[in-house]
């Protein structure tokens, strides 16, 4: 019978998997700023909890730090921008909603495939999370490539930013702190950095709707 | 012997219960909603009026018109004796398990969507034909969802999986068992007409899908098509409940043990009944085309669930 | 100390061009002045990597270390800068740039600059990968520095793809971290390089090779192998000359630095042809792509691109075959370097004169621009591999590496494709040095210090090409046994 640490990880990571998938499923940009919300809060909890059973006091700082960054400042942002640039929801991405879902299954399934050689090596009592955040990274990818409109494209990166650092608590029980840090700086800055161009895009095209930038070819 | 006798028990009380059921749901929406509504035994009442009414058919209608509400009925009422409701193991569970379940309810709902064809009207059709697109994509949702739930018990015996789950009890808030009661979740609200995949007060040609089906039935037909769809909400709500959260169910057959199960079983309904009226009232009724999007989420959250159960196994 | 007289200067030139509002061209002389140190600094590390001996550490928990790889890419990135630096808009020429812009471009060239140099000589992988983000996100500043929808269509691709590709190179981080932390337990220099290389024998193959994998399509991304290298042709045919020219020379060597660095720990830990197979295979297909996007060019700065993807591709070969080749990418990194940046300047030129970045346009160089043109023809071939340029020294050491370890075939393919190159490029400059130039170009160019900088650029290429000076040698040898060790 698996540990309560296992079972609460597995849990919460599932969760955060399932607002991915949410991703893929509802259309316009405020249900993915939502999601993207949401999965933030679950995934600080993910953070606190593995700061709690592994006695790690300099996790509940990334806890606090991440909550903060993605679940209030990051939003809000997205939010503002939406606002100032347009709410069309999101026009039928490349690959319509049913097929993703489909392939967001058979998504989770080829992570299984691929981590079970490290599931199968590793003691880590979270062990069942990473295949689940190593989902998560595909299902971002996924997202971010078949998205239409620039903001869903960054929501969807922000998501897979988001596996990537459910993987990293999953597996490491967090990096350095000094790494940590310096991931949440460029994360934020790599965020404003798209958020101004999110602004030129719409300066300068009238919308913000990937298809748009198809002047440069050979 | 008192095995079987148990069963056929089983069975009357979810024909008795089923009404107050519905009537209870629909009780608790309206409070919701701000009005008195009708007392949760209303529907006994309708039902009584309907078996006193004259039938009407179609002069257009053939023999299966007549035949359809006997063979949803009694394929309904079939489906009850394999569920387990109070007890588990049951007497009848070898002949029937998951799979027997999932195909006689969907037995049920084909000869329905025929006899729709069968008059010739519009309403008829479209509604069948709305039904079979619901049927098709919710279908294979169920049966992956209980498969799951049956990987880790080791046998599709519906019996075995709730002693299964009794046994084992840290299983229950395993993602594999969560992932898979969501996706059965909304699989109910599709299966049994409820928002936001149909809204089973409406009779409006926009938004009917089982009610168009049954706008020509009347008199005992009617009663008979109707008790069957509020005995398919019980069957539905007991498997959510009993399925995944077993306890109070008897596992050996002594009154003190029935009585318990018996309370629990009412319980559990009560409160599932209340979810599905909050549900019921804060959503609103999903475009047609909307709804294989709903039932691929449901289904990605099965595929997932036994994923989840088989591969971390 | 000579770390910090590498690091400062471009911080401090950085942040006066923040500081001093309006621009002046002072500030972009300045600036120029402060790459010059970090230029000295770096031929200090590398002349102390050279005297042998334990590289150098700096730092608390040895924070910042420099062996004999990281010196030989500082010097690299350390010239290109300086003499972009030298060669920028708004040191006393006039350009058609307003003054915010001057500052914008003068505040993220030493930002990036920075970043570039920290990612080199971290010790810690961590820092080395928020250093490689940062190079994202300042270069994303200055790619669009004229608001024009081209502009702003390839840098959402540039910083989009890059994004993506680096958080995919940090999940593989965190992939080979995980396996560390299992074995040792976490400690606070756990992720530097030299203590993730002693253990590297003792971690789980599996993990390392799924590890790499994302490693090489997340640093892979970054340097512009196929298939992740679609942002190039768009971001270096919109970027202004000056920062073509960085990002195609030093960015492209610090990524293959990380990927270089990385796949030193995959061999200790997977051990086997793993990782040599994915470059090889990787290589070829940036090589096959770029050859036949060559021949459908119509831009002479995205002709520069996939020349650049080509010439990835040939140093992932070299990566892929054994401590030959290894030596061979590397004498051909450098030689590219030099040779990229240069026609970047070159290519800005043009440009300016013409007005027009399409190749149709531009006829009869030779006749208007005599100085550049020679120039210009002369770096086209030495891109090409044509003696008696440094780059055909590196190939064919490349090829001699190749055949060594009995890969006929490949080789063979190699050839085809450089032929495949050889004539588009060839094509090209025909169209481009002859013929009637068009209507409103002025003719003749005055001699200036400018091509004259790029002239020297190109009699260093010449050197190389003839002889291998004795340091770089010395250097490479060290790095080539450090390697196999």
């Amino acid at each position: 019978m698996p540990t309560l640490f296992a079972q609460l990880s597995t849990l919460l990571s599932s969760l955060v998997l399932l607002f991915g998938i949410t991703l893929l499923w509802r259309r316009s940009l405020h249900a993915y700023v939502d999601a993207f919300q949401w999965q933030s809060v679950t995934l600080s909890i993910v953070f606190a909890t593995v700061a709690y059973f592994t006695s790690n006091p300099e996790l509940y700082v990334v806890a606090a730090i991440f909550f903060v960054l993605k679940a209030v400042i990051i939003p809000l942002y997205l939010n503002r921008l939406e606002k100032q640039v347009g709410e069309r929801p999101e026009s039928q991405p490349y690959v319509n909603i049913a097929t993703s879902l489909a392939s967001a299954g058979l998504l989770v399934v080829l992570a299984y495939l691929i981590t079970y050689p490290v599931v199968r090596v590793s003691l880590l009592p979270t062990r069942g999370g990473l295949p689940l955040a190593m989902g998560l990274i595909f299902i971002g990818l996924f997202a971010v490539i078949t998205r239409k409109q620039a903001l869903t494209q960054i929501v969807s990166f922000l998501v897979l930013e988001n596996g990537i650092a459910l993987l990293a608590v999953l597996g490491t029980f967090g990096v350095p702190l000094i790494v940590e840090l310096g991931v949440f700086l460029d994360v934020l800055m790599g965020f404003l950095v798209m958020q101004v161009f999110v602004y030129h895009i719409h300066g300068t095209f009238e919308s913000i709707d990937v298809e748009q930038l198809n002047r440069l070819k050979h | 012997m008192i095995g079987y006798l148990l069963e056929i028990a089983q069975a009357a009380l979810a024909l008795a219960l089923a009404p107050l059921l519905v009537g209870f749901v629909r009780w608790v929406k309206a409070r919701l909603q701000n009005r008195r509504g009708a007392p949760p035994w209303q529907p006994y009442f309708e039902l009584g009026k309907l078996f006193g009414k004259e039938v009407v058919i179609s002069n257009n209608a053939s023999w299966l018109f007549r035949f359809a509400p006997y063979l949803v009925f009694g394929s309904t009422v079939l489906v009850a004796f394999l569920v387990p409701l109070i007890v588990a193991p049951l007497p009848f569970d070898p002949a029937g398990d998951l799979l027997a379940v999932i195909y006689l309810l969907l037995l049920g709902t084909f000869c329905l969507a025929l006899a729709g064809l069968d008059p010739g009207t519009a309403f008829g059709g479209m509604g069948a034909s709305r039904e079979m697109t619901v049927a098709a994509i919710a279908e294979p949702t169920i049966a992956l969802a209980i498969f799951g739930l049956a990987l880790g018990a080791g046998s599709t015996n519906l019996g075995r999986i709730v002693t299964q789950t009794l046994s084992q009890p840290g299983v229950v808030i395993s993602p594999g068992h969560l992932l898979a009661f969501a996706a059965l979740f909304i699989v109910t609200l599709a299966e049994t007409g409820r928002l936001p995949v149909d809204n089973p007060a409406t009779h409006l040609e926009l938004t009917m899908i089982h009610e168009a089906m049954i706008l020509e039935y009347s008199g005992r037909y009617l009663a008979l098509i109707e008790w069957a769809a509020w005995l398919k909400l019980l069957i539905f709500l007991s498997l959510l409940a009993n399925l995944f959260l077993p306890w109070g169910i008897a596992t050996a057959l002594t009154p003190a043990a029935l009585g318990l199960a018996l309370l629990a079983l009412v319980v559990k309904l009560a409160f599932l009944g209340t979810f599905i009226a909050v549900v019921e009232t804060r959503v609103a009724k999903l475009r047609l085309f909307r709804v294989p999007e709903l039932l691929g989420v449901s289904f990605v959250l099965a595929l997932l669930a036994i994923v989840s159960s088989f591969l971390m196994r | 100390m000579t770390f910090l007289l590498l690091l400062l200067p471009p911080l401090l030139a950085a942040g006066l061009a923040f500081i001093v509002r309006s621009y002046r061209p002072l500030i972009g002389w300045i600036n120029a002045l402060f790459a010059l140190v970090s230029l000295s600094a770096a031929l200090g590390l590398a002349g102390q990597a050279l005297a042998g001996g334990e590289a150098l550490t700096f730092g608390p928990g040895q924070f910042l270390r420099s062996d004999s790889l990281s010196a030989l890419l500082l010097v690299c990135v350390t010239a290109i800068a300086a003499l972009t630096l030298f060669l920028s808009p708004g040191l006393g020429r006039t350009i058609g740039y307003t003054d915010t812009q001057l500052r914008r471009y003068h505040l993220f060239i030493n930002l990036l600059l920075f970043a570039m140099l920290l990612a080199v000589v971290a010790n810690n992988v961590g820092v080395m990968w928020v250093a490689i983000e940062a190079t994202t996100i300042f270069s994303a500043f200055i790619i669009p520095l004229t608001l024009t929808k081209s502009s702003v269509e390839a840098s959402w691709k540039y910083i989009l793809l890059s994004s993506v590709g680096i958080a995919l190179a940090f999940a593989g981080t965190v992939l080979a971290y995980l396996d560390f932390v299992a074995l040792g337990g976490e400690a606070q220099n756990a992720l530097n390089w030299p203590v993730l290389r002693a253990t590297a024998p003792m971690l789980h193959p599996e993990i390392m090779r799924l590890a790499f994998i994302f490693l090489l399509v997340g640093y892979g991304t970054k340097a512009g192998i196929a298939p992740m290298h679609t942002w190039k042709p768009d971001a270096y045919g919109e970027a202004p000359a000056p920062l073509g020219a960085l990002m195609s020379s030093a960015l492209l060597a610090v990524a293959m630095y990380a990927l270089l660095r990385w796949k030193v720990v995959t061999d200790a830990a997977v051990g086997g042809h793993y990782a040599d197979n994915l470059l090889l295979a990787l290589g070829l297909l940036s090589l096959g792509i770029a050859s036949f996007s060559l021949v459908l060019a119509r831009n002479y700065k995205r002709l520069l691109a996939y020349s650049s993807i080509e010439h990835t591709g040939l140093i992932c070969l070299g990566l892929g075959l054994g401590p030959l080749g290894l030596f061979a990418a590397l004498l051909h990194l450098v030689n590219h370097t030099i040779a990229k940046a240069l026609m970047f300047f070159l290519a800005g030129n043009i440009e300016r004169r013409y007005l027009s970045t399409l190749m149709e346009n531009v006829r009869g160089l030779l006749k208007t621009m005599p100085g550049t043109g020679v120039l210009f023809a002369a770096g086209l071939l030495a891109l090409v591999g044509l003696p008696p340029f440094g780059l055909f020294v590196s190939e064919f050491a490349l090829f001699r590496a190749g055949f060594a370890l009995g890969y006929f075939w490949l080789m063979g393919a190699v050839l085809v494709l450089l032929a495949v190159a050889f004539v588009a490029f060839i094509r090209h400059l025909n169209h481009m040095l002859y013929g009637v130039p068009p209507a409103g170009v002025t003719i003749g160019e005055a001699g200036n210090w400018r091509n004259g900088l790029l002239g020297l650029g190109l009699a260093v290429l010449v050197v190389l090409g003839l002889t291998l000076p004795a340091p770089l040698m010395g250097l490479l040898n060290q790095i080539v046994v450090s390697v196999a060790r």
